[in-house]
């Protein structure tokens, strides 16, 4: 059996757990066995309609106790399912949530834990997993023995599609002393982008040249008629003029989307450790010798506040065509 | 099997922290500092808050009492990013040898002491507006009163000067006496008559400020002399055969920064269809900086040893090592902008720099020509 | 109090990888404390200097950690525990013999970096502290003792939460959390008088790893440099660069 964690946001699945099933899927076909899911937290009976249509069947954990995401929390509930389920391998998403609970799952099941993973295959009695490392710039691959939990990274897999109508079964998970141990006090939303910026297909990030932090309005205006998240670089976190969690970089979020926005930013290696895995690389940055320059694959040389305007003008009549 | 040139496990530690300060904090304003002529203060404050100020002040006085081994280490990390910058504590060091060499514990108290308690400097005043090597020809003139010196005449191109606490006074209490009237006597920089003026103008190390100090009958009290009267010329000599090992130490940061931006820039620029790197030229110039390089290097850190060991072969290798380092990294230098082509003389990139800078380490300290004089007598004197 | 960070020594940043044989050769690489780990370490020695107690080190990994472990001395901590093992071992494999030597070091409050500058993982705290039973908050940027428990804000996959954690309890650290200090040449020095224990990691019952890397490569993206010179006319290079990313990068 392959248990696959679904992410959800209480209404419907996240992109993720679609990734997921695909990784899950394919193991499948080497070692045997179904597809399992795992809804946890609020909202999981009805996000279960629309998860069972990719699954054979799908736990579903949720109730007071489950109101609030905790690491421990979500571990125990994954590692009930895997019990339930006798899953040979856990599919986690490699999410910021994902890689702090799947090592506590792995720990509980004495399992292997592949981490980040952009691809994942079994052969025989080992299953293999490739991902990257030494901050992104190495590509590497794994082994190891069954039982394994496997954390897909953010857009590295095609979405699964439906096949087919599983079932449903809510799953009780006694919390036990791991209950109380940590409490919400408060909850801070991220302020800006609408999308997650792990999981974004677009981010637009801002350096130290945008000059304050008034000009990430049109960082947020170009990233909102995107679809798309919003990043800065360090040196614009360090000056105060956004927050934490839009951090990219060596001591920030990784971030691998489709396009990648890299404006008024000069692209120091502990940036690059953040974005250098995006599809697309697009820089501007008055500077031509600029770093960022070497790693990207359309740029313009040109002062930021003369030419973001016109390239938000640009998009806007894109959109309107 | 006595030979081993490693180094200890704190000096590592120190060579690391050294280089991460460098890399982290000097290098990104160098370029800024030399273009305004500007001290970078809150530098000075930064390397006290590490640690790395002072650090030959003795253990009795509250410092660390280290060697110039591990100034050797500083000099070639702060060297690297920005010699101007290093000037700062390497001529605060210069201030602290005569004391080392022939203060009284009194006096290491006094004066010493307060280096180690908050981010300030010491400074030497030897030269003069018409000597500089022929020290035993200085004029200012040091006129015993009762129980104080006098002190009048005119100090030139002194490193720190106002910027410090004190300046090591090197004067003259009867010329005819030549280098057997000098005295050292440390004067406080807050003394009634003592007056600066800044030198403007310099080629390089701009970050580092240079001043003309005028002594206008000042009145400094007895106690204030180091060692006895008319031992002045004999520490001012004790203290260059030592303090030319960090001018040599810096000059290998030099070089090595030479190198570095050399072989890097030689990878990305491409001529003819490859990177210039793949031009013999272009190697043989890497080669010949690398030369330089190590073998500037372990000279320098050999002389340190020889001079932490109070091994009086110093004397010499300490002037062979601050000539060759500073010539060699002069010649890698310049190197350096030739491999640049154009980028190598504008301000865009660091090399010219590089080559303003450190003409000034064949010159301070005695010079290159001095320096081979101090070398030739010990060559002779062994076959006197 | 007594309070732990888990370190560990890696390549720093700025140095070039090398690939020799398959797998990444650290020759010649500058080996530094992991940057993310000096959050913790820093928060380590503020949370002693605020309040008292002990501020002790804990690693796993090879011989040369001590190096790094010293680096953490020099900062501030008091005293460093090192399990010793070469080669790659797997963060879950690692926690287990890292929670048998914290079980016996009772601390209140563990800190270590949020990623590793070398696996790229974020496993090894959470790990650890489901070896011991008990919570770990990932990727904190705010941290208070309040009594028997703390007060800590961490990053979630979207925003942010605060929440109160009871002790012990085991947190990964980021930037924002402080301001890591540099060590200083007096802490060097003192440093050398500072006890390293060390356990060789086959004591605490280490056999092998769960993982194996069987190849690394150097992965480089080939990037188009299409660069516009916009420096005379911004307008058109501006708009030139959004028609080639509709039209022939096809991404908007």
């Amino acid at each position: 059996m392959i248990l696959t964690f679904m992410d959800h946001d209480g209404t419907k699945l996240r992109k993720s757990a679609l990734e997921s099933v695909t990784r899950a899927r394919k193991l499948a076909q080497t070692i045997g066995g179904e597809v399992v899911g795992l809804l946890v937290g609020p909202g999981a009976e009805t996000v279960a309609q629309e998860a069972k249509k990719y699954v054979t069947k799908v736990y579903t954990v949720s109730g007071p106790d489950w109101q609030n995401y905790t690491a421990e929390k979500w571990a125990l509930a994954a590692y009930a399912a895997a019990e339930a389920a006798g899953a040979k391998v856990v599919i986690t998403p490699a999410s910021r949530s994902g890689r702090s609970w799947s090592p506590r799952l792995a720990f509980k099941l004495n399992a292997a834990l592949l981490e980040d993973t952009l691809d994942s295959w079994a052969e025989g009695e080992k299953v293999f997993a490739s991902k990257y490392s030494f901050l992104n710039r190495v590509l590497e691959k794994q082994a190891a023995s069954f039982p394994a939990v496997i954390s897909v990274k953010p857009n590295t897999t095609p979405l699964a599609e439906p096949a087919g109508e599983g079932a449903v079964a809510a799953l009780s998970v006694e919390l036990g002393e791991v209950e109380n141990k940590v409490e919400v006090l408060e909850k801070i939303s991220e302020s800006g982008g609408k999308v997650a910026l792990t999981e974004a297909e677009v981010v637009v990030t801002g350096g130290r040249g945008m000059g304050s932090a008034e000009a990430f309005g049109m960082i947020e205006e170009l990233a909102d008629l995107l679809g798309g998240a919003v990043g800065a670089t360090r040196a614009v976190i360090d000056a105060g003029w956004r927050p934490y969690g839009e951090q990219i970089g060596q001591t920030g979020k990784t971030v691998q989307p489709n396009v990648y926005f890299a404006l008024a930013l000069s692209g120091a290696v502990q940036h690059q450790a953040g974005m250098n895995k995006s599809k697309v690389v697009v820089a501007v940055n008055k500077d031509p010798d600029a770093p960022v320059f070497k790693e990207s694959d359309y740029g313009v040389v040109g002062d930021i506040h003369q030419v973001l305007p016109v390239m938000i003008e640009e998009v806007k009549k894109l959109k309107n065509a | 099997m006595a030979l081993d040139f490693s180094l200890t496990d704190e000096q590592k530690q120190l060579q690391q922290l050294a280089r991460r300060f460098a890399r982290e904090q000097v290098a990104p304003v160098a370029a800024e500092n030399d273009e305004k002529a500007r001290v970078p203060w809150e530098l000075v404050e930064q390397l006290y808050e590490i640690g790395l100020l002072n650090i030959s002040v003795p253990e009795e006085a509250g410092g660390l009492g280290l060697g110039l081994v591990e100034e050797a280490i500083i000099g070639e990390e702060l060297g690297w990013a920005d010699m101007g910058f290093y000037t700062i504590p390497m001529a605060s060091e210069l201030g602290i040898t005569p004391l080392l060499i022939a203060a009284n514990d009194e006096q290491k108290k006094r004066f010493l002491k307060p280096l180690t308690e908050r981010p300030s400097l010491a400074s030497f005043a030897l030269s003069e507006p018409g000597n500089g090597s022929d020290a035993a020809a200085l004029r200012t003139r040091a006129v015993r009163d009762g129980d104080e010196y006098v002190i009048t005449g005119t100090k030139m191109w002194i490193s720190n000067g106002k910027e410090a606490d004190f300046n090591v006074v090197f004067a003259t209490f009867d010329p005819a006496l030549r280098h057997k009237g000098v005295i050292a006597i440390v004067v406080e920089n807050d003394r009634e008559g003592v007056s600066f003026n800044k030198i403007h103008g310099k080629m390089g190390q701009r970050a580092a400020p240079t001043y003309e100090i005028i002594y206008d009958d000042v009145r400094v009290p007895l106690e204030n002399r180091l060692g006895e009267e008319g031992a002045g010329f004999k520490i001012a000599m004790l203290t260059l055969d030592k303090t030319r090992i960090p001018v040599a130490a810096g000059s290998v940061g030099v070089a090595r920064r030479a190198l570095e931006e050399s072989a890097k820039y030689s990878l990305e620029r491409e001529a003819f269809g490859k990177p210039i790197a793949d031009l013999q030229a272009i190697q043989f110039k890497l080669a010949n900086m690398k030369i330089g390089l190590e073998t500037a290097r372990i000279y320098t850190y050999y002389a340190a040893w020889l001079a932490d060991r109070g091994d009086p072969a110093h004397i010499s290798a300490s002037a062979v090592a601050k000539a060759y380092a500073s010539e060699i990294a002069f010649e890698a230098a310049n190197e350096a902008i030739q491999v640049l082509g154009g980028y190598g003389y504008v301000n865009d990139f660091p090399v010219e720099k590089l080559l303003r800078d450190v003409k000034l380490n064949q010159i301070y300290e005695g010079t290159n020509e001095i320096q081979r004089v101090i070398i030739a007598r010990d060559i002779l004197k062994a076959l006197r | 109090m007594k309070y732990v960070a888990i370190i560990r020594q890696v390549p720093d940043g700025e140095s070039k990888i090398k690939v020799d044989g398959g797998k990444v050769s650290l020759e010649g690489a500058t080996l530094i404390l992991d940057q993310m780990d000096e959050y913790a370490v820093e928060q380590i020695i503020r949370l002693k200097e605020a309040a008292g107690g002990e501020a002790v080190v804990v690693a796993f990994g090879p011989e040369r950690t001590e190096e790094a472990m010293r680096t953490a001395l020099a900062m501030g901590a008091d005293r460093g525990v090192l399990i010793t093992a070469e080669g790659y071992v797997d963060p879950i494999t690692q926690a287990a013999a890292l929670a048998k030597v914290l079980a016996e070091e009772a601390p209140d409050v563990v800190f270590s970096g949020g990623q590793q500058a070398d696996w790229d993982s974020q496993a090894l705290g959470p790990a650890v502290a489901e070896a011991l039973g008990w919570p770990s908050v990932t990727w904190t940027t705010a941290f208070e003792l309040d009594g028997a428990s703390a007060k800590a804000t961490h990053d979630l996959d979207e925003g942010a939460e605060v929440v109160k954690v009871a002790l012990p309890a085991i947190f990964t650290a980021q930037q924002g959390l402080n301001e890591p200090r540099y060590p200083t040449l007096p802490g060097i020095m003192k440093a050398k008088k500072k006890e390293i224990k060390k356990i060789d990691a086959a004591e605490l019952g280490v056999s092998a790893s769960k993982v194996e890397i069987l190849e690394q490569q150097i992965m480089e993206l080939e990037r188009q440099g299409k660069i516009i010179d916009g420096s005379k006319e911004p307008a058109a290079a501006a708009a030139e660069l959004i028609r080639l990313l509709h039209e022939e990068a096809k991404v908007l």
